[in-house]
């Protein structure tokens, strides 16, 4: 398209991509399978730094409860995997009935899902797992839509977003919690049935079971990648930069908004359900504020305007992190030592890893290509390193 | 006579009683270049506000050729071909300066119609023009943030061209310019001329007279005078009520 495609941010994107993807798929040489199901979940968070980076670094919509699209996710395909768990089918019915809604049951109530407990019905149709995994990406879907359909009409932005994200997924959770006899409150949904597919069962220790997720990870990446990389992914970025402009320019800056809005949440609501793949359960913890906040460091130590550098931040954290709560001295000391990473890459690394990579690449004396360049760096402007 | 590219019929804000613009009627022919002066606080940026959808007018309407836009949202007013350059520049400070003329120049403003890469020929062509217009060429590749204040306005201009507005607005063009730029930025408008419609409100006198065929004066929110410099500047009433005030540098 022009003639700096090929310079050298380009090609080091490209080779950091292809490492990457690599390393993702080739994991499961190196490593056991209790450490395999481990990364997998790393992997997973690794899709919420994608979805963080898609609407706080290149929508500049700052969302402080993306685990509510996140834990939709992962309620959705819970129910189906609930149904499909050993213990429903245990409970003296034809039909499967999760253990708990025994316990929370009426006294005389008929052993059947369509009414053993107030609003048991609305699990019947997730007796079909296709249901319940489409529902895991069409509710978010749906929820952020809606939300964000009505907030961005009225053009509210910044901080008030942030608010109103932040209250929603506060609003959620204790619903949740109330709803015990559909949703087992507190304790959520637990003792999962495994994921089948054509008689195959995903036990989450398995190779094929990582790869049902790794690979999932790797097309996000890359699908999230190409929707930036989009003329509506570069008109996403003006109205970050300048709404006002972007619509005088004569462009719906709110159908923007909510399109990319709904997307990350879709990629929340797919890493959700991923996520209860590898961990056989689903939890109201999922919507803690404290969760969603992570994300937000995960992002901004990895690099929020980088889809690749919020992805390795979540993976490294989360890693480190893990490490760090198995080393005894280090086990008190760790949030703190977490807190002190974000403070400090807030304060020098804005941009975060992938900035530095950036930069990096920038200073190789590589000759006459980065003669083109303007000094004193193009800060920021690459979405990705 | 030409056809009217932009009709002002009556058009009236009233911000809590105080009516900002007073019922202003001007009529901008296609292909005209129409310079709007005043003082302080006669209404000029109230009235661009006005046409391009930015302040809701409460009496009065504005078509665009046979259109109706009176009050309309402004991305609908942008779409049906008004450009707005505003006074303090505007443009996307973190993409570069080819990313900020690649989205101007972009043909649709759909979401799904926009899921591709790149830009059809004809826009590009465009975008070629402009690029040349504005000489930017040295740097496309530069963030738009990192540019002298000058270029940032010849970039928003580019921006205003390559979307194609038949109506352009300028608020102060030459705002905090130096000499130099002043001249370029009087050169760009002059080519503009026939080829687009412009509206530009300008304090700068000897600019005006550099790019000027007819002047509308507002005083107070309404029309004043209307007509060509020379007979603006003879003008008594507007010498009293403007140019005698001491209000051109």
């Amino acid at each position: 398209m022009n003639q700096r495609f090929f310079d050298r941010h380009r090609i080091a994107e490209i080779a950091v991509y292809l490492a990457f993807i690599a390393v993702v798929l080739a994991m499961p040489a190196f490593i056991d399978e209790f450490t395999l199901n481990r990364f997998s979940k790393y992997l997973v968070y690794g899709m919420l730094g994608i979805a963080i980076a898609l609407s706080w670094g290149y929508a500049g919509i700052l969302n402080l409860g993306q685990g509510l699209f996140f834990g939709l996710g992962a309620y959705m395909v819970a129910t189906s995997l609930k149904l499909q768990s050993y213990t429903s089918l245990q409970q003296g019915s034809d039909t499967p009935v999760p253990d708990f809604m025994l316990w929370n049951a009426q006294p005389g109530a008929p052993t059947d899902l369509c009414c053993i407990t107030d609003g048991s019905f609305l699990w019947l149709p997730f007796q079909a797992q296709w249901f319940g995994i489409a529902m895991a990406i069409v509710l978010p879907t749906l929820v952020a839509f809606l939300v964000g359909s009505a907030i961005f009409r009225l053009r509210i932005s910044g901080v008030y977003v942030a608010i109103i994200t932040l209250a929603l997924v506060l609003l959620v959770r204790p619903l949740i919690i109330e709803f015990q006899p559909v949703t087992n409150g507190f304790n959520g949904l637990t003792d999962l049935g495994w994921l089948t597919f054509g008689g195959f069962e995903f036990d989450p220790y398995l190779v094929e079971t990582y790869y049902v997720i790794a690979i999932p990870t790797v097309l996000v990446l890359l699908g999230a990648r190409w929707l930036v990389a989009t003329r509506a992914g570069l008109i996403l970025q003006a109205t970050r930069d300048d709404a006002n402009r972007a619509r005088y320019l004569g462009f719906s800056v709110a159908a923007y908004q909510v399109f990319f809005f709904s997307v990350s949440a879709a990629i929340a609501g797919f890493a959700g359900m991923l996520y209860v793949v590898a961990s056989e359960f689903a939890s109201p913890t999922f919507m803690d504020i404290a969760f969603s906040i992570s994300m937000l460091v995960w992002a901004a130590v990895g690099g929020r305007r980088s889809l690749l550098g919020a992805c390795i931040g979540a993976i490294l954290i989360n890693s480190i992190s893990a490490a760090a709560s198995e080393t005894e001295m280090l086990q008190e000391a760790w949030k703190a030592i977490l807190g002190l990473i974000f403070i400090l890459g807030v304060l020098f690394l804005p941009r975060g890893l992938a900035g530095l990579g950036h930069d990096f690449i920038e200073w190789l004396p590589l000759g006459r290509r980065g003669a083109t360049r303007p000094q004193n760096g193009n800060a920021g402007s690459e979405p990705a390193e | 006579m030409a056809e009217s590219a932009l009709t002002i019929d009556g058009i009236t804000v009233s911000f809590d009683g105080f009516k900002a613009v007073d019922g202003v009627s001007m009529v901008i022919e296609d292909g005209e270049l129409r310079v709007l002066i005043g003082a302080n606080g006669a209404g000029k940026t109230t009235l661009m506000d006005l046409i391009s959808g930015k302040t809701k007018s409460t009496d009065g309407t504005v078509y665009l050729f046979d259109e109706d836009i009176t009050n309309k949202q402004e991305f609908e007013i942008a779409r049906a071909g008004i450009g707005r350059k505003f006074q303090i520049p505007s443009v996307f400070r973190d993409l570069t300066v080819r990313e900020n003329l690649s989205v101007a120049a972009t043909p649709s403003p759909n979401v799904s119609r926009n899921l591709g890469f790149g830009l059809p020929a004809d826009a590009r062509d465009k975008l070629g023009e402009i690029i040349e217009l504005t000489a930017l060429g040295d740097v496309l590749s530069k963030r738009a943030g990192d540019l002298s204040h000058g270029q940032v306005q010849w970039l928003e201009l580019g921006m205003i061209i390559v979307q194609n507005a038949r109506v352009i607005l300028l608020d102060e063009p030459t705002a905090g310019m130096t000499q130099g730029e002043t001249r370029k930025t009087s050169e760009i408008i002059n080519r503009l001329k026939g080829q687009h419609t412009i509206l530009v409100v300008e304090h700068d006198m000897s600019f005006v007279r550099e790019i000027a065929e007819k002047i509308t004066v507002m005083h107070l929110g309404k029309v004043l005078a209307e007509g060509p410099i020379a007979d603006i500047e003879a003008n008594a009433a507007v010498r009293a009520a403007y140019l005698g005030k001491g209000g051109i540098h």
